[in-house]
């Protein structure tokens, strides 16, 4: 209608979540997954050769079918971000803020201090994302309850040399995938991914309407990627995103862990906040309820656009997927909060 | 035993054509006898001369032994005959509690006891509907319990059902049932008329099956199976073909995303409801009375507004639209081929070319001033063809065919319209199984032709033999989506009801 531009000023913004239908259907694959590795909160999975790499806390482990996963290397802050460079350098980001490259540590610009993701293109260029210039990472929960737009994307050539500011204001970079020069960027607070032109930094919107918020992007075999979605859009949590003077008291009286925030994993204490009441009926947990946790990875082809998606629901355990990795055609899936590395096979 | 109703060789002819032809039928005391036949076989014109609504052109009726031929349906109730019909004949602008008195009220009227009486005999029999409330706003279920109520408070020995489960839900029908067993057992004989064949293999102690007209069998209901019912009402074996569960080779794949529809809210009834159609896809939705899919599509099309503050969005090829009026929904593609198709979804006083002309003119295809009849009676030769829509002659009035033939003409409306998006609801209601066959194909038909398809379904077996993929509803919502390959009635039903 030609006057529902106006009439909006009147009905104020409609909160709307995508739907989980389509490439995003809802299912258990996840879930019904075997477990490759136990490991505490693992993070940044890396296929190096015929080993495969996870970040938990302060170490970088080897994993392998059958063995218990083998310390490769530990740091004195816990890891935030891995990458491997086309020569094969390991290059770990610490939540201290600093940037190892084999070991040895790079310098930064000062603006640099949330390191979320790295990732090396095919020519050796380094792109960086810092998720925020007033947070650390692990306090990401602020980040979004104070509607942080502080992130940043940075590049470093393969020549070496400083880091580069490609772009700012960026609500949580929170995953990168190169693209021949240009690189494309998980956008977790706005929902979406962004490709970002290497050397003009110009911006396109690949994807946008997440029902999730996005985190790492990983390569797949066809020139397509997986995207992990860390936990689920909840209209709850949009409510109190809405919500300015209630998330200030929130932030400033309750603890973190029972914010009405999104959560890599819930359900473990009886003070988490529920959603709604719909979390349990009869006893039983209903896989539709709105939840603050999830477990979601999404296929996407090689236009960056989803195929299909792995599901762990509301009722599952496998969530707060932050990484994922594909090696010899099978799909490795980190589950932060469920404690584990996935073998989610071959697709 | 001495039969309570007795017809002998009875034949009714409407313009000389026979609706019933020499047809012999009893009904005993204290028995549930279900008629079956396909629409148009003569099963409501059979019980109407019973309940006094038609009179019979030939041959003879006996209520107790003695011969008589009521001249009214007034004068069958006086005598015990009671008559519930498909199609509710309550008051739309009284209350429930006053449709249930009507014609039994005292001189001067307590409200009060009136409500209060009401209350107390609609709880009796399991029914939730309000006494208070006017029946205009009642659904189609809601107006199907007072009618069954207001049969049973009549006291009648013999309660003749048309279709009386039509509109109910799962556990509406078992409610219903067991109603009926109590009716039976205190030694009222009932008539059941109904297309769901296990129902009246379940609930029935005798069976009449009609065909064009003509009686092909009565027996005993253990003397019968479902295929043995279905070849004598057709002549041919058509379960298997209708109601067969879909494997994943056989479903479509979503095509391009039409419409995406993001928490909609409309009062309590439909509460951020938020979902996706596909081209070339039929999405079935299932739910129980109440939980908000029909309101939901009715908002998709424009007959019923959202939430004006915060009401959600709705985006047709991701331009976001908002409908005043069904005209701009019809315009931009969406049909929506309605429930209740007497009061919504034809002129029945009109003939099969005016309603589908009709059609054209609501769309807005149709600019002349002056209608040009030689166009209107090929669009409707053309669609009756398409259709297969069968009526006694061309100029037949609408509510002189046969339901499934009706619901033919209420889908051909819409399909003149030329549609992207078809939103079917209770597609088969009311519908003998020869027309769900062929209603069956026409949907089927039109997601291989790339329309978006939308079938909304109470009846389960339907939903998983057509939908490419199942929509859940429940409290306002979608809660679940399924794989017709993978889902069951059982998993289906805990998502509606749990």
């Amino acid at each position: 209608m030609i006057l529902d531009p106006i009439l909006d000023m009147f009905r104020g913004k409609a909160m709307t979540i995508p739907p989980l239908d389509g490439a995003f259907r809802p299912n258990t694959r996840l879930d019904e997954a075997p477990a490759f590795a136990e490991l505490s909160e693992p993070d940044n999975l890396l296929a190096d050769g015929d080993r495969l790499l996870a970040s938990s806390g302060n170490a970088v482990y080897s994993l392998a079918a059958g063995a218990e996963p083998k310390v490769v290397e530990t740091f004195p802050s816990p890891i935030t971000a891995l990458a491997l460079s086309p020569s094969g350098e390991l290059t770990v980001a610490l939540e201290s803020g600093k940037l190892l490259i084999s070991g040895k540590e790079a310098s930064l610009p000062a603006d640099i201090s949330c390191i979320t993701a790295l990732a090396y293109a095919e020519d050796g260029t380094l792109w960086l994302a810092n998720g925020s210039a007033e947070h650390a990472p692990s306090q990401w929960a602020a980040d979004l309850m104070k509607k942080g737009a502080s992130g940043s994307l940075w590049k470093r050539d393969a020549t070496g040399g400083e880091f580069r500011k490609v772009a700012g204001a960026l609500a949580f970079p929170y995953g990168l995938h190169p693209l021949g020069g240009d690189v494309l960027v998980s956008e977790s607070w706005r929902h979406q991914l962004i490709r970002f032109e290497g050397t003009t930094g110009s911006r396109s919107t690949v994807l946008t309407h997440l029902p999730g918020y996005p985190a790492r992007l990983s390569p797949a075999g066809d020139g397509g990627a997986w995207l992990a979605l860390f936990a689920p859009r909840n209209r709850l949590i949009e409510f109190v995103l809405q919500e300015t003077h209630y998330r200030q008291d929130m932030i400033d009286q309750v603890p973190p862990a029972y914010w009405i925030a999104p959560a890599l994993a819930s359900n473990r204490s009886f003070l988490e906040p529920l959603q709604c009441g719909g979390i349990r009926t009869m006893g039983i947990h209903k896989p539709w309820s709105p939840s603050r946790s999830y477990g979601l990875v999404v296929r996407l082809d090689a236009k960056m656009q989803p195929q299909f998606s792995l599901h762990s629901r509301a009722n599952g355990t496998r969530h707060g997927i932050c990484s994922v990795a594909e090696k010899d055609g099978r799909l490795f899936v980190a589950s932060k909060g469920g404690d584990c590395v996935l073998d989610a096979g071959g697709f | 035993m001495e039969p309570i109703v007795r017809l002998e060789n009875v034949t009714k002819n409407y313009r000389g054509v026979p609706a019933v032809k020499n047809v012999s039928f009893d009904l005993r005391k204290g028995e549930i006898h279900a008629l079956l036949g396909e629409n148009g076989a003569g099963k409501s014109t059979l019980t109407k001369i019973i309940a006094g609504v038609v009179d019979a052109t030939s041959g003879k009726m006996f209520h107790k032994g003695q011969e008589i031929a009521y001249a009214s349906p007034h004068a069958a109730l006086e005598a015990g005959i009671a008559m519930v019909f498909q199609e509710t004949s309550l008051v739309p602008s009284m209350t429930v509690a006053q449709n249930l008195y009507l014609g039994t009220e005292k001189f001067l009227n307590r409200l009060r006891g009136t409500y209060i009486s009401a209350q107390q005999f609609l709880q009796s029999l399991n029914f939730p509907v309000d006494p208070n409330a006017m029946v205009a706003t009642l659904g189609a279920a809601k107006r199907q319990m007072v009618e069954i109520a207001r049969a049973v408070h009549h006291n009648a020995e013999i309660i003749i059902f048309d279709e009386p489960t039509a509109t109910l839900t799962p556990e509406e029908k078992r409610h219903f049932f067991a109603l009926i067993r109590r009716l039976k057992a205190s030694g009222v004989s009932i008539v059941f008329i109904s297309h769901a064949l296990e129902e009246a293999l379940a609930i029935a102690d005798r069976i009449t099956i009609l065909r064009d007209g003509e009686l092909v069998i009565t027996d005993d209901t253990s003397a019968f199976d479902r295929d043995k019912i279905v070849a004598a009402m057709v002549g041919r074996t058509l379960s298997g073909q209708i109601y067969r569960q879909r494997d994943e080779g056989r479903l479509r794949k979503a095509g391009k995303k039409v419409l995406s529809v993001q928490d909609i809210s409309m009062s309590n009834v439909v509460r951020n409801n938020s979902f996706s159609i596909f081209e070339g896809q039929i999405t079935g939705v299932f739910g129980l009375i109440g939980s908000g899919r029909t309101e939901t599509f009715k908002i998709v099309s424009g007959i019923y507004k959202r939430d004006f503050l915060r009401g959600g969005a709705i985006e047709l090829d991701d331009r976001p639209v908002r409908y005043l009026v069904p005209s701009e929904a019809v315009a931009d593609g969406i049909v929506y081929v309605t429930e209740d198709r007497k009061s919504e979804g034809i002129f029945e006083t009109m003939g099969i070319a005016e309603n589908l002309f009709g059609g054209l003119l609501a769309a807005g295809r149709e600019k002349a001033w002056v209608i040009n009849q030689q166009e209107m009676r090929q669009l409707s030769a053309e669609w009756t063809k398409t259709l297969n829509i069968k009526a006694i002659n061309d100029n037949a009035r609408v509510v002189e065919l046969s339901g499934g033939n009706q619901q033919k003409v209420v889908i051909g409306k819409g399909l003149v319209q030329q549609p992207r998006i078809v939103i079917f609801d209770e597609p088969t209601r009311g519908v003998d199984v020869g027309a769900i066959a062929e209603i069956h194909q026409i949907i089927n038909r039109l997601a291989d032709e790339g329309l978006a398809v939308v079938v909304i379904s109470s009846y389960l077996p339907e939903i998983m033999n057509l939908s490419d993929r199942i929509l859940v509803c429940r409290q306002g919502r979608i809660v679940e989506e399924f794989s017709p390959a993978e889902a069951t009635e059982e998993k289906i039903m805990y998502a509606a009801v749990h």
